[in-house]
Order: C-alpha cells, then structure tokens, then sequence
C-alpha cells in the first residue's frame, strides 16, 4: 500500500506461540449488507502493514461468501501453488484468510493450534446473515476457555452499511423468516459498531437521513462515517463489546477527529446522541417492527437487581413481561401472551446498572442469552477486564433492541426496577 | 420381548473392550453407547493379536486402546432405529479444508428444532420416557454387575459405563462409575464427589428452578474435593430426540437460558476430573475422550422429569452404594 515506509509500523516480534497462556484472541463478527463494502474493507486488512496478525475468516465458503470471496481476490507471493492453497491464503502482512462453513469455534481453534494463535479474528458472515446466532456460539463458547492461548473471546459485531443505499435498503427489507424482520434490520440491531461506508457518494441530507436510522434501530451502537472501508482498526478491533460497558451509555470522551471533508473515522454516534436520543419516546419510531427501547436505571437495591434480573429473564426467555403485580395475577397468565399484541422478541440488549452497594453491572443480551457480569474491577484488581474505563455516573441505563417494545414493556421494566 | 433381547445383548463381557464407534458409525436400535469403556493397558502387538492401533498418540495417562475392536452389532430391521441411523440425515458442515479438522454433525432432526425452546411432554409421553428410563436403568445394572477385578490389568480401578436406550420413539440416557476391586482412596473419594455432584444438583430441580444454577450447585462442591467440572460436555434436554434443549452447563459461570417447567425431560451428568484440570482431550479414534493430565475421572448421569411439585428421576435405580 501507498504508506511511506518511515510511518510503517515495525514488523512485531513474533509471540503467538509462546503467548502468555491466559491471553485469549478477539474475535470480531464483521456483516453487512450486500455490496455495502464488506469486501473491500477486508481487502484493506489483508493487505495494509498494520502490524497486527489478523485472521479473516469467511463463513458460509461455497454459498453467498464464495462469490464475494472471489471479489478479494488476494494472492500470496509465496503460495504459487494456487491448487494447494484450498481455502487458505497467508498473506504477505502476516495476516491469513480462510473459508469455513462451520459457524462454530472448534474449526477456528484447530485452525490456530495448525497456524499458532492470531493477533485478532474477523470472522465475515454473508451477506444475507443474521449475526446474533453466530455471536451467540462465540459468546458461549467463551465458557470453555481453556487457557492454551489459544481461546476465542467475542469482541464485537461491526455492521457494515451503505450509505447511498442503506435507507432503501432498510425500509424495503422484506424478509422470508418466521418473525418477518428483515436481515438488514437484524444486522443493525445487532450490532457494537456500525460502519457508514461510501459517505463520500451521498449528500449531507442523505447521510443524515441514513445515521438517524440506524440510530433509531441501534441508539447503543457508535457509527462511524467511512470511505472505501477506511477506518481506524482501533474502532472495529478491541473494542470489547461484551465486557465493556457500551460506549454510548457512558459519558464520553471528546472526539479524536473532527470531521473532515471526508469524514473519515468520524465517531458520530459517540458524542452527540445518545442523551436526546433518551428524551425522545423511544416507541415513537419503529422500522418494519423493529424499534428500541431505553430506560434510565436507578441505583439498585439488591432486591431491585433481583427484579431486574427476573424481568429480563421473563423477556428474553418467555418472551413477555412478568405478571403485573400479585393483586391483578388472578387473571390468567395466558392474557399476556394472548393479547394479539405483537410478540415481544428482544434481538440485543445492553445496559450498565450502579448498586446501593457501590458494584457495578454490565448487561449484554444476544436473543435469549444474556449475562450480567461485575466491571467493577479496580478495588479488589480482580475484574473482567483490566482497562474498563467507567466515568462515574450515579445513574445506569438499560437498552433493549427488537420487537413489540411497547409502552406496556416500558413501564414494566419501570416498575421492575423502582418497585412501584 | 426386547428387555430380553437387552439382556441377551448385554451378557458376556467382550462390550468391555468395545464398541468404540460413535452412534453414527454403529446405528442400533439399542445405542449402547459403551463409549469410553475400558481398554486394558497395553502397547505395541501382543501374542494374541491385539495391538495399539495410535502408537504414536501422546497419551496422557497409562490407559491405551485395544484394538481388533468388537464388531459393530448389527439391528434387525424390524427394530425401529431414530433417525440419526441413517448416514443420510445428518447435518453436512465441511470444515477449513486445509487444517485436518472433521466437525462432526448432528442429526437434522436435532438440528432442525435447535434454538427452540424445551419441549413441555405430555403425560403420555412422560410415561413413555418413565418405560424407555426404566429399561436404560435395567440394562446399565446388568452391564454393572459384570464388573469384577480380572477383566482388566492392576492400573485400571474404575470403569465407566454410558447406556443411551431407544424405545418406542423415545430415548433414556444415564451413566455411573464403578469402582473394580479394590480401589485407592482419592478414586474413592472421585466416585463419591461425582454422585454428589449429581444427587446435589438434582434436589434443586423443580418447577421455577433455573438451569444455570445446577452449575451453581456442582462446581463448588466439585472444588471443596479438589476435583474440577469438565465443561465440554453438558447435560441436555433429551425425549423424542436425543439432543435438545435444555443444554445444562455443569460449570458455576454460565449463561445457560430456562426455567425448569413441569413436563420438562433434561439430564444431568456432571464429568469430574481429579485435580484442577478440567480439560479432556480426544483419541484419534474421535471417540475416547481423557483427562488431558492423564488423572482420572468419573461421571453419573440420569434423565430428570419435572414434576409439578419437583422432580422424578426417571432413570433411578437402587441408592447408590459408596465405594
């Protein structure tokens, strides 16, 4: 690439092999929609002298992915047997791209056991893939972590989305699945990061219209404007997604960059929306079905937390709100579910919950799987995660991403963490 | 008729070096999986023919296969088998073709209601898996009552055995540890941690309960042993298929979804590895699994009905007797 050679960043000293056995590989699911430039960001990856040893995996290789695949079109100098390359190119940087049909975690961990552990993994799904069952098998496959070095952790879902097309892209988003919403939708809603690409190619109304969008569909996820995929990898890489409270729902930092006239990197989501964004009545929007909720939590009272915890795991694993309250449960529990009301499905959730007891909680929820885990790590040292960085705020915040977030939902939610 | 067909199965004590195939290699109506059974301690060729098919396989402890296995039995075919029998109904995954990876599928028919939520059985479906634990429960007590010092060398003081049963379109899955002759005190102690594990996780099961807290409940008694959970494999939800939801982690930190509901079937089978290492490796055979420090390990396993005051434990059988 056209880097001048005195910015080159020095060739690391190789250490997966011998990587400290506790050290575990981040693993970032990369989607998109189809011709957003999914492709043409992993080209840069593979290709840039970023220095780190990234492993791009394509899923799904032989369907949607193989065409796509082909549209990278990278060689490898030292691999002049194209026949014997199967699905795995070693690329000059370092970096390895892979086809793999399995979503699963077990063929990644072999595959690193073969090749030593990566720096990162971007694992790209096809275009038309919802991303939270894959991040679902991550994320639970964290649990099996066995300290080789070798040890997947999620790290995030980056969507990428086309800024000339995007709009059309997600009010027209049909879709064949049973709970009819589209894929597009399903991207967004899922995802940590989202990256606006071809900004270049729109007018500022039209990349206005498209940012308040998504915002209105994913008001947790940053986005960031990008020309043919360029970004800063520290915005889609190590981002820390499942362990790290989400960026908008903390006090945030001054940008690093301001706009530019091409709006490279601009952390647009990061510093100007997510308290209007509260303000407004999050039921207000909804695009085919899908809307988002966001409710400002108290500081919680053990009790309180138990509620909290016994909503969630009534949303997300039933699939309704909690009985109202044990004065109106003599009506039969079937009246929530019977009401002919749009079923209640929870795609993401987030949130960043404070105790009267001074610990702190961070939600994360892919579909029915969600965990709350302590990030309060610098009393005791024995956190998560070493570098959470958590402004104090007294006040925490819930975000619930999907369908038939209704008022009813919101003032259950409400109720659950006031005690009213 | 077919318990009598079981027992006749089951006699003799040639199961003891074999079947090594996975339930896809060896379709049976009865799915005996007697995987992970007991192989005598050997190496290299010996005078009567058998021989260590990986001789070259970093093994972590002093246990190696035997090889000619037993033959794969065969089902008539007027027994129904589940649908897994067939080669054909298996989900096809490919792999990174380059790395030597083979991920295995499951059947179709348990991938086609993966992600769905625990089926709730009926009563009558409730009493044919109560008729398909029973006999699981008959088969696994035979198989056990063979077991005697002399089938096997001086290193081995414990054997595992596995019985997952196929009857009337429903299945049962249970699994203990046996101690043969006499073993040493920390096997003792292993066995006795193990069931407890079990019998511990079990009391807390009722309707309301919640799956991830059977973890909770086998992890720290697993550790106050100095005996640690092996993750890789969970307990399941198990009636017309084999595998389904619930997956049950036997870990404290999980994320596992559900209530426990009446009319619910899951298993619990808590694997307990000696020492702190939990993790277990494969043979080549991609059915042997071990402790990848070599120590030993011990498993029980029953299927659980929920009840709607608590639980029945379909596959039970007489209390079990400390070693």
């Amino acid at each position: 690439m056209d880097i001048d050679s005195d910015d080159e960043i020095p060739t690391l000293i190789e250490h997966p092999t011998t990587a400290r056995t506790a050290a575990r590989v981040p693993l970032t699911i990369i989607c998109g929609f189809l011709g957003a430039g999914k492709s043409t960001l992993l080209k840069r990856i593979l290709t840039e002298r970023h220095g780190y040893r990234i492993a791009v995996i394509m899923n799904e290789f032989g369907d949607t992915a193989d065409i796509e695949s082909k549209a990278v079109n990278v060689s490898s100098p030292d691999d002049p047997a194209a026949e014997e390359s199967e699905e795995i190119l070693e690329l000059a940087n370092g970096c390895l791209c892979c086809s793999i049909k399995d979503s699963g975690a077990a063929a990644i961990e072999k595959l690193m056991q073969r090749k030593g552990a990566f720096d990162h993994i971007l694992l790209e799904t096809t275009g038309l893939a919802d991303p939270g069952p894959i991040a679902s098998i991550f994320w639970h496959n964290e649990e099996f972590a066995a300290g080789l070095g070798r040890d997947i952790v999620l790290d995030g879902v980056v969507c990428v989305v086309d800024a000339f097309f995007g709009t059309q892209q997600m009010e027209e988003d049909h879709s064949g699945s049973e709970d009819h919403i589209g894929e597009s939708l399903k991207q967004i809603a899922g995802s940590d990061v989202v990256l606006l690409n071809k900004v270049d190619l729109v007018s500022p109304e039209t990349l206005a219209t498209v940012e308040s969008l998504i915002q209105r569909v994913n008001p947790a996820a940053p986005i960031h404007r990008t020309v043919r995929g360029d970004v800063d990898l520290a915005h889609i890489m190590g981002i820390k997604a499942f362990s790290a409270p989400p960026p908008s729902l903390t006090p945030v930092p001054v940008p690093v960059s301001a706009p530019t006239p091409h709006n490279h990197n601009h952390g647009h989501g990061d510093h100007c929306d997510h308290d209007h964004a509260d303000a407004r009545d999050p039921n207000h929007y909804e695009l085919r079905g899908i809307s988002s909720l966001q409710v400002s939590c108290p500081v919680l009272s053990p009790a309180r937390f138990d509620a909290l915890d016994a909503w969630i795991r009534s949303v997300l694993w039933e699939n309704r709100i909690p009985d109202p309250s044990p004065s109106s449960a003599t009506s039969t529990s079937t009246d929530a579910e019977g009401k002919g009301e749009t079923e209640l499905l929870v795609l993401r959730c987030k949130g960043l919950i404070a105790m009267e007891t001074g610990e702190r909680y961070v939600l994360q929820g892919v579909r029915s799987m969600y965990d709350m885990i302590q990030v309060d790590n610098d009393k005791e040292g024995k956190g998560q995660d070493e570098d959470i960085d958590i402004a104090v705020s007294q006040v925490g915040k819930i975000v619930l991403i999907g369908k038939g977030l209704s008022e009813d939902v919101r003032r259950s939610l409400i109720n659950a963490i006031s005690g009213v | 008729m077919l318990n009598n067909d079981l027992n006749l199965r089951y006699r003799g004590k040639s199961f003891f070096n074999g079947p090594f195939g996975n339930f896809r290699a060896e379709p049976s109506a009865v799915s005996q999986k007697l995987h992970k059974a007991i192989h005598v301690l050997a190496s290299g060729k010996l005078e009567d023919g058998t021989y260590n098919p990986f001789p070259d396989y970093a093994y972590t402890g002093p246990i190696r296969p035997v090889y000619p296995l037993s033959k794969t039995r065969i089902v008539p075919d007027h027994i129904p088998r589940p649908d897994y029998a067939d080669d054909g109904k298996y989900q096809v995954l490919s792999q990174c073709a380059a790395s030597d990876v083979v991920i295995s599928g499951r059947p179709l028919s348990e991938v086609k209601r993966s992600g769905q939520p625990p089926r709730i059985l009926t009563k009558e479906e409730q009493d044919k898996m109560r008729k398909a634990c029973r006999l699981a429960r008959e088969v696994l007590d035979i198989a056990a009552s063979h077991v005697r010092p002399g089938i096997t060398t001086d290193e081995i003081d414990e054997i595992f055995a596995h019985v997952s049963l196929y009857f009337e379109g429903y299945h049962a899955d249970l699994n203990a540890t046996y101690p043969v002759g006499e073993i040493d005190d920390d096997a003792k102690k292993l066995i006795r941690t193990a069931r407890s594990c079990l019998d511990e996780s079990i009391k807390i099961c009722k309707p309301g309960a919640l799956i991830r807290d059977i973890g909770k409940v086998i992890e720290p008694i697993a550790r106050a042993n100095g005996c640690s959970t092996v993750r890789t494999y969970t307990g399941h939800g198990i009636n017309d298929l084999f595998h389904c939801s619930p997956n049950v982690p036997h870990y404290a930190k999980n994320k596992a979804v559900g209530t426990m509901k009446p009319g619910m079937v899951f298993t619990i089978e808590p694997m307990i590895n000696f020492g702190s290492n939990w993790d277990e490796i494969h043979w080549p055979d991609n059915w042997t699994a071990t402790t990848v420090d070599g120590k030993k390990s011990a498993q029980f396993e029953e299927t659980l009905l929920i009840t709607e005051t608590g639980v029945e434990v379909l596959t039970a059988g007489k209390p079990f007797e400390l070693p």
